[in-house]
């Protein structure tokens, strides 16, 4: 495949990108495109705009008493939010009765696990328990990659973040948070990986950041820990596994940040 | 009525009038893009007052652009949540993934109203238009239209993006005539 086809292949992945059809786990890979490569920014500024109109195509009526119900419940609630109201009386007395109504409802749960305690099935309990302390576990480290990568992209996109063109790509910073995206990075050769240095504020070395092997394409998105508003540059280079304490080669790049 | 974005500029500014015109302008949009894409009425009604009080009580999440297309993504993200979850509940999050377009967008598509996108949408050929909708309202990814049309996934990447590229033709031409 020639590289004029793989940037087609690449522009294909932007569109379905700015469709939402692009797998998560391609997401930042693009993103990272995106932003290294003008055209392909253009390109997904287009498309998206476009792919977001296609929801207008399923406007239609709402029955009459639909509409109304909605709305009266949403003024309900945004003219209670802009005066609130003390609560009445009565709503005092439902929240006991409510409370009364749990402690019952909590007393026959607490007797319904005695009786299956009582049962001998202590074990099955406890191993149900396990499964979905497991399985609880396991979502909340999905919710949390989910929610990271949203982040990540939100500041890749927003328009308030800054960027810096550098060799290979684009340094991004929004607040605290410091991305490089690259595009095309040369392949490492063996042993060697990419490191990452920032120089905090009033510093007069650089500071090992963290290291990283791009993918196949050379594109990747490397979110960096420290803290962008603390810093004055961040710089590129290429180590030895496991990274160095100062630079050991020229830097593909060392970008001042404003 | 006022368009969108000067209206969720007084939502900011805490106008329940313009909250109230907003959903007069806008609901029909919403619960039909929810309808599409749940089938299901009463989650469509569920999403629609969610996103509605999210705009109240999240106004800053819209920033500029086309309000209605802003208004479109976010109200299918929030209905594939809502189904992937089967709960729907009033967040104080719009979905992040949605940068607002940019303001010469806003310019160009300001008066695209839905008789236009679906006009856009039938200039496409059934090849392109199939996948392109399925991801949409459907909320599956390029890797899935294919599996369920049984076309291959590069066939499929190139449709959604030809078909993609040829609706913003159509739909400029149309604004500029």
């Amino acid at each position: 495949m020639s590289v004029a086809d793989d940037r087609e292949a690449m522009l294909e992945l932007v569109a379905a990108y700015a469709l939402g059809v692009l797998p998560s786990a391609d997401q930042g890979m693009v993103a990272a495109f995106i932003l290294a490569d003008p055209q392909a920014r253009r390109e997904y500024d287009e498309l998206r705009s476009t792919a977001n109109l296609i929801g207008l195509s399923a406007e239609e009526p709402v029955d009459s008493a639909r509409a109304a119900r909605m709305k009266e419940r949403l003024m309900a609630a945004v003219r209670s939010d802009v005066a609130p109201a003390r609560a009445p009386l009565s709503a005092t007395r439902t929240s006991a009765m409510w409370g009364t109504t749990l402690a019952a409802a909590a007393a026959v749960v607490f007797a319904l696990v005695s009786v299956i305690q009582n049962f001998g099935l202590r074990s099955d309990l406890h191993d149900a328990q396990t499964r979905v302390a497991t399985l609880q576990t396991r979502l909340d480290a999905d919710r949390r990659t989910v929610a990271r990568d949203r982040s990540m992209l939100t500041d890749l996109t927003a328009g308030d973040a800054k960027r810096y063109t550098v060799a290979y790509g684009t340094v991004v910073t929004r607040g605290p948070h410091l991305y490089l995206a690259l595009a095309s990075l040369p392949p490492l050769p063996r042993g060697k990986v990419y490191e990452t240095w920032t120089l905090a504020r009033g510093a007069k070395a650089m500071a090992p950041s963290v290291t990283f092997v791009p993918n196949q394409s050379g594109i990747t998105l490397v979110p960096l820990p420290e803290d962008a508003a603390n810093l004055s540059a961040v710089a590129l280079s290429v180590e030895p596994e496991g990274g160095s304490r100062q630079p050991t080669t020229k830097p593909a790049f060392v970008q001042p940040l404003s | 009525m006022e368009d969108g974005a000067r209206l969720m500029e007084r939502v900011r500014a805490r106008d329940v009038d313009a909250f109230g015109q907003l959903y007069d302008g806008y609901h029909r949009l919403v619960f039909g893009i929810a309808l599409r894409i749940a089938a299901d009425a009463m989650l469509a009604e569920d999403v629609t007052q969610s996103i509605f009080l999210t705009l109240w009580s999240a106004p800053g999440s819209f920033r500029e652009g086309n309000f209605a297309a802003w208004l479109s993504r976010v109200t299918r993200n929030r209905t594939l949540d809502a189904l992937r979850s089967r709960a729907t509940r009033a967040t104080d999050e719009i979905p992040v993934d949605l940068p607002a377009e940019a303001s010469t967008d806003a310019a160009v598509f300001a008066n695209i109203d839905a008789q236009r996108v679906r006009g856009a949408l039938s200039v496409l050929n059934d090849e392109q238009r199939t996948p392109i909708e399925l991801g949409f309202f459907g909320g599956i990814t390029h890797e899935e239209i294919a599996r369920r049309t049984g076309i291959p996934l590069g066939t499929i990447k190139t449709r959604i993006r030809s078909g993609l590229r040829r609706m913003r033709v159509t739909l400029t031409e149309a604004v500029s005539r």
